[in-house]
Formats: structure tokens, C-alpha cells, sequence
């Protein structure tokens, strides 16, 4: 497979090398911010996707939104502390089953993000309190629910899932 | 210590650490982490209302996360206990396991207030500086409890 001789090479560049040299102290450190990033992303954007499917009505969506930028803050901080683990053990993670399922509902989850802001942004200001949300946000808020958390789930299941073969 | 034997051989226990199968221990770890997100994600998204974030919302309307919160933590209760049971005679004498359970329990011992103050609330969204007080002391915890988790599988 091309994309593992790739990664061999990737895993011997001196990036990689020097994550690998630091491993004691920066994968344990480096775990723990992702389980902290993670409880920040999928809190703030699950209450989110709760209000966008119709629960939590008291809350206007616009008010919703405001945590927004908490789950920015997870997110920034899983995708740094997931490339350095990617950076230095490159060839662990692209023979692995559960690491591509994590990265293609990642993919899901980033594009149905992207599409709900670029397309449908503007319709949040008119969800005040009280209001029942179209079904076009019910739709959104429950595909961001399912992708999110089967990236957990393919993430927490990488050191069992099968290697590719 | 007879108990923490007796108890790591229940064949239940046994079963799910040794079957290999990814229904197993797996399975167990998947639970814990996503109970673990239920917890700590609704305590976080509260602490934050309580601290200032989203105001113009009422208090009381964040009410209707503490049945997902509770959820989860039976969740975790039900997985934490199961993970405990497989290795009960090695993790009993983990420091940093009874650190990490020190700080579950002072987590939830601010949660019992933090959840008076919220569903007090009413429809006013000004929150008191008790509540404040409990939601930095709430986001410590839990952070604590999240380090002291990971660093289990690190110090033994």
C-alpha cells in the first residue's frame, strides 16, 4: 500500500523522531488535553445540536451559538494534540480501520458545520425563545450528534479495531 | 483483598476481560468515554452559563441538562465499576485511582447545589455569587478527575 510506505518514511523524518524522543512526558500530557478538548467540543456543540433539533426551547438559538466558540476551542485543541499523535507514529494510524472511520466522520461532521453556517447562518436569529426550529436544523443537529460521536467511538476503539490488510 | 480476588474471578468480569472480543473490554472503554462526555460536556456548557457565558437566556432554561448529566454518570457509574472489577486487584492500590474517585465525589458534591441554584432560578437570568463560586470549583474537579483518569493508565 503506497500510503503506508509513506508513513514509514513520514514516521522517520526528524519531526517525528523528536515527538517520538519526548514520548514520556508529551503522549500522557498530550492524552489528557484531548479528553479535555474533547468534553468541550462535544458539550458545547451536543447542547447546540439538542436546541437545533427542538429541544431545549427556551433557549434562543442565538444565545445557543454563544458556546460556539468553547467548542472552537476543543476543537483546536484535538486537531494540534491529534496531528502531533498522528506526526509521530504516522504508520500505527494509517493501517487502522478505526482511525479512517474517525477521519471520514470527522469529515461528516466538519462539512455538515460548514454547510449549517454557510447556508443556513442567518435563519438562527430568527429562533428566539420558544420557537420550534425548521426541519432543516433538526436534520443538522442530529447528523452533527451521530458524527461526533462516532468519532469518539472509532477514536477510543483505535488500539482494537483490525489493521488494514 | 480476598474480596478484590473474589471479585476480579467472577466469570462476568473474567468473561470481559479475556474474551478478546470487541464486545468486551472495548465495548467497556467506548461507554466510560462517552458518559464521560455526557458528565463533563453538560457540566461544562452549566458552568459556563453560570459564569457569565449566554445570559440572556434564563438560568433555569440549562435546567434540562442535568437528566443527559445524570445519564451519563450512570453510564460511567456501571462502566467505571466494571473496569475497576477486571483489574480490582491492581487498581485498589493505585493512589491515583482513589485521586481520581476523591474528585468524582467533590465534582458531585458541588453539582447538588449548582443543580438548587439553576432550577431555582425562575425565570431570571442574574446568577449569585455562590453559583459563581460552585462553577469554578465544579470545572477544577472535573478537570482533576479527567487527568487523574488518563494518568492511570501512566503511573502505577
Amino acid at each position: 500500500m503506497p500510503v503506508e510506505a509513506l508513513a514509514r518514511d513520514l514516521q522517520n523524518t526528524p519531526v517525528s523522531l523528536f515527538l517520538q524522543s519526548q514520548a514520556p512526558w508529551l503522549w500522557p500530557l498530550s492524552e489528557t488535553l484531548h479528553f479535555i478538548g474533547l468534553a468541550l467540543l462535544i458539550g458545547t456543540t451536543g447542547f447546540f445540536d439538542l436546541r437545533l433539533l427542538g429541544f431545549m426551547k427556551r433557549v434562543p438559538l442565538t444565545v445557543a451559538r454563544q458556546f460556539m466558540p468553547l467548542a472552537l476551542c476543543g476543537f483546536g485543541l484535538n486537531l494540534t494534540t491529534g496531528i502531533l499523535f498522528f506526526l509521530a507514529l504516522p504508520s500505527q494510524y494509517v493501517v487502522s480501520w478505526a482511525w479512517w472511520g474517525k477521519v471520514a466522520f470527522l469529515l461528516v461532521a466538519g462539512s455538515n458545520a460548514i454547510f449549517f453556517e454557510t447556508t443556513q447562518g442567518a435563519r438562527v436569529l430568527a429562533i428566539g425563545a420558544g420557537d420550534d426550529t425548521p426541519l432543516t436544523f433538526k436534520v443538522v443537529g442530529a447528523v452533527s450528534l451521530v458524527a461526533w460521536f462516532a468519532v469518539l467511538y472509532f477514536g477510543r476503539m483505535l488500539p482494537f479495531f483490525a489493521e488494514i490488510r | 483483598m480476598a474480596f478484590l480476588e473474589w471479585l476480579q474471578h467472577l466469570p462476568i468480569f473474567v468473561t470481559i476481560a479475556e474474551s478478546g472480543s470487541i464486545w468486551g473490554y472495548p465495548t467497556i472503554l467506548v461507554l466510560h468515554t462517552a458518559g464521560f462526555a455526557l458528565v463533563v460536556g453538560s457540566a461544562l456548557v452549566v458552568n459556563a452559563r453560570l459564569l457569565g457565558l449566554g445570559r440572556l437566556a434564563p438560568l433555569s432554561a440549562f435546567g434540562p441538562l442535568f437528566p443527559i448529566m445524570w445519564a451519563g454518570f450512570t453510564v460511567n457509574a456501571v462502566s467505571g465499576f466494571i473496569l475497576f472489577a477486571i483489574a480490582a486487584t491492581v487498581k485498589a492500590f493505585q493512589a491515583i485511582f482513589w485521586i481520581k474517585l476523591s474528585l468524582i465525589a467533590m465534582a458531585l458534591g458541588v453539582t447538588v447545589p449548582i443543580v438548587r441554584i439553576v432550577k431555582g432560578a425562575g425565570e431570571q437570568g442574574v446568577v449569585p455569587a455562590r453559583g459563581r463560586m460552585l462553577a469554578v470549583v465544579s470545572l477544577v474537579t472535573w478537570t482533576g478527575a479527567i487527568v487523574a483518569g488518563r494518568l492511570m493508565a501512566y503511573i502505577k
